[in-house]
């Protein structure tokens, strides 16, 4: 058992010495079959894969970060923009949001976003990611028209997974069927 | 022939009844033990007679009987007799044919009697459970099982799949358990796994984050799930005795769900680049074979069919999400559902002739079942609440599936048909997205 406990000590230190080396190996390079963390269903093996990340993420914080962190959803100075039941075109108040927001990123030259795109807790879990993920390229799409440079922006969906409101009725389905916009600093030495 | 009454029963019951289970390839009597309302089996499980010189000290003569009604009754296929009417005393008559009264028996209604005995040493039990015949007054099967003191459910569990086996001709299913997510009344979903009786319940992921849509792989062994312990949604495969765990990652975006096939050869995962879902074919290290669809839109949850040669899926090709069938080595595609606008979620039965879904009915959503070639779709849950997430025993006689009619999320299980719907032991918190394993020794 000792030994056990040793394994998955070295195991997450090794992780996070290569993480602060950083050369840490990247989790989209290539399919990894390598084991990437020998867990086990210990409660204490809760913290792994935090400290890596966390260099990715301020102000206001991704959504897994307030998750994570207990702390209710803030936004920063972009604003949400809403969808329809399993829609994931723009309607004329997403678009003239995106405006303003795309206003504010021109100003803002050196901010970096990540849209997430966020669905009510209705339907399928999986099915579900994949919209979140298309409402997230929508925006993203939408805002490279109106002059963003796709390289500042970055998509991910959470799915169903993250709602902000929590009663079982449309106005607050709707301000689930969300896409979010979050500032990542970009990197000081780059 | 033994037991005689108890099939000429069941096999009337199976004859008055719309449900036919013939199993391909195999021979001899097949029904359900099932009918509308109270054509129940009636069945007494006397509480076990110690043997051994020792007490009881784990409770072990009604632990097992507790276990075997427990299982009979969730079946739906049999009337548990109360225990409180029972004439004999279980520690003082005997366990073997001649050894006791049957007329105890009858005079209570019971046409079918479990009996055992139980001998613990050290921290063993040997265990003999028999199955009698009341109306012939006759032994049906005996069985003696050797293991653990504290595993004495699963061999309750086993004597439960055996007097299925003795009615059906196919081994019930109570050695089997559920992979599932739970938030247990907190904000963050972790995978769980507990049998279909709530017991040896234990929680697999502890990462706080988000573990999402869980499933086995064909020997029982590994679990595959999503997760965003990594910030980012990848696939892990994690082997339960050792607790190894393997990451999955696409060469570009992310993986959003998969499903290891029957023969334990592939993986099928939803991989998620610029916004596109679509179905990969990866081999079982997750090294990328090829990609079974290439479409500019929404291609998920792909579902494997017993011979490991098609898949189920969902797309939104038509314009809503419906559920489609690939032929792995053509990639033909074809539709399957086309009533409603949301049909999603398919999982393919294990005999292989029909696919459960989730379909959304006006404002809910209910569970489904239709032909693999198509067709009238049979709805088998109400839709005064939601249920989705269907997933099949082994065997396909069961379906176990995740409501919030009861207010939280909560597993149910039911038969193929919809009937018997029953609500399992949960974790405290909302359980979704059940897993049924395969049968476990």
């Amino acid at each position: 058992m000792a030994a056990m406990d040793k394994t998955v000590w070295c195991g997450v230190m090794s992780i996070f010495i290569f993480a602060a080396l950083g050369c840490a190996p990247s989790a989209t390079s290539k399919p990894d079959p390598s084991v990437a963390s020998p867990a086990k269903p210990a409660p204490k093996s809760g913290g792994e894969g935090r400290s890596p990340t966390k260099e990715s993420t301020a102000g206001e914080g991704s959504s897994l970060d307030q998750l994570r962190e207990g702390k209710p959803q803030v936004s920063g100075p972009l604003k949400d923009i809403f969808f329809g039941f399993d829609r994931y075109d723009l309607e004329a108040e997403a678009r003239s949001t995106l405006k303003a927001n795309a206003d504010w990123l021109k100003k803002n030259p050196a901010a970096r976003v990540e849209i997430e795109g966020h669905c009510d807790e209705r339907g399928t879990n999986e099915y579900n990611l994949a919209l979140g993920a298309k409402r997230a390229q929508a925006a993203k799409d939408y805002l490279v028209t109106l002059g963003i440079a796709t390289e500042r922006l970055s998509t991910i969906s959470y799915g169903e997974e993250i709602s902000l409101c929590k009663e079982p009725n449309e106005s607050c389905w709707r301000q689930n069927r969300r896409a979010r916009f979050v500032i990542i600093p970009s990197r000081p030495a780059s | 022939m033994i037991l005689k009454f108890a099939f000429a029963l069941a096999w009337l019951v199976m004859q008055a009844c719309f449900v036919h289970a013939q199993t391909k390839g195999e021979t001899g009597v097949r029904g359900e033990i099932v009918g509308q309302g109270g054509l129940k089996f009636p069945i007494a499980v006397s509480p076990l007679k110690n043997l051994g010189s020792g007490a009881d000290a784990g409770r072990l003569s009604e632990g097992i009987a507790d276990t075997i009604v427990y299982d009979l009754d969730l079946s739906g296929w049999f009337k548990v007799v109360d225990r409180a009417a029972y004439i004999e005393s279980p520690q003082k008559s005997g366990v073997m044919l001649g050894t006791f009264d049957f007329k105890d028996w009858s005079t209570i209604g019971a046409e079918g009697l479990v009996k055992g005995g139980f001998t613990v040493q050290g921290d063993e039990v040997a265990v003999e459970l028999r199955l009698f015949d009341v109306f012939q007054s006759k032994e049906r099967v005996g069985k003696r099982y050797v293991g653990k003191v504290k595993d004495y459910r699963r061999i309750a569990h086993k004597f439960a799949d055996e007097i299925i086996n003795q009615f059906t001709g196919v081994p019930g299913i109570f050695n089997t358990r559920i992979a599932y997510v739970s938030t247990s009344g907190g904000r963050f979903k972790e995978i769980h796994v507990a049998h279909l009786d709530g017991s040896e319940k234990f929680q697999l992921t502890s990462n706080r984050t988000i573990n999402l849509s869980p499933s086995w792989t064909p020997d029982g062994k590994s679990v595959l799930y999503t997760s965003y312990k990594d910030r980012n949604s990848s696939l892990y495969l994690f082997e339960l005795y050792s607790g190894k765990e393997v990451k999955f990652a696409p060469r570009n975006g992310r993986y959003l769900g998969g499903k290891i096939s029957p023969d334990g050869q592939f993986i099928a995962a939803t991989a998620e680049a610029g916004g596109n879902s679509n179905i990969n074919l990866l081999d079982r290290n997750g090294n990328l074979i090829r990609s079974l669809t290439e479409n500019a839109g929404i291609e998920v949850s792909p579902s494997w069919s017993p011979d490991s040669r098609q898949l189920a899926f969902v797309s939104d090709r038509s314009g809503s999400p419906q559920v489609y069938v690939l032929d792995v080595a053509s990639n033909k595609t074809r539709r399957i559902t086309y009533s409603g606008n949301y049909n999603t979620s398919p999982e393919w039965a294990p005999r292989g002739d029909r696919i459960a879904y989730t379909g959304r009915v006006g404002n809910r959503f209910a569970i489904f079942t239709i032909s693999v070639d198509g067709g009238e779709p049979r709805k088998l849950t109400a839709e005064s609440a939601d249920s989705e997430d269907p997933t099949w025993s082994p065997d396909g006689r069961f379906i176990v599936f995740s409501s919030n009619r009861a207010g939280k999320y909560h597993l149910y299980l039911m038969q193929a048909n919809g009937e018997n719907q029953r609500r399992l032991t949960g974790s405290g918190g909302d359980d979704t997205k059940p897993s049924w394993s395969p049968r476990l020794e």
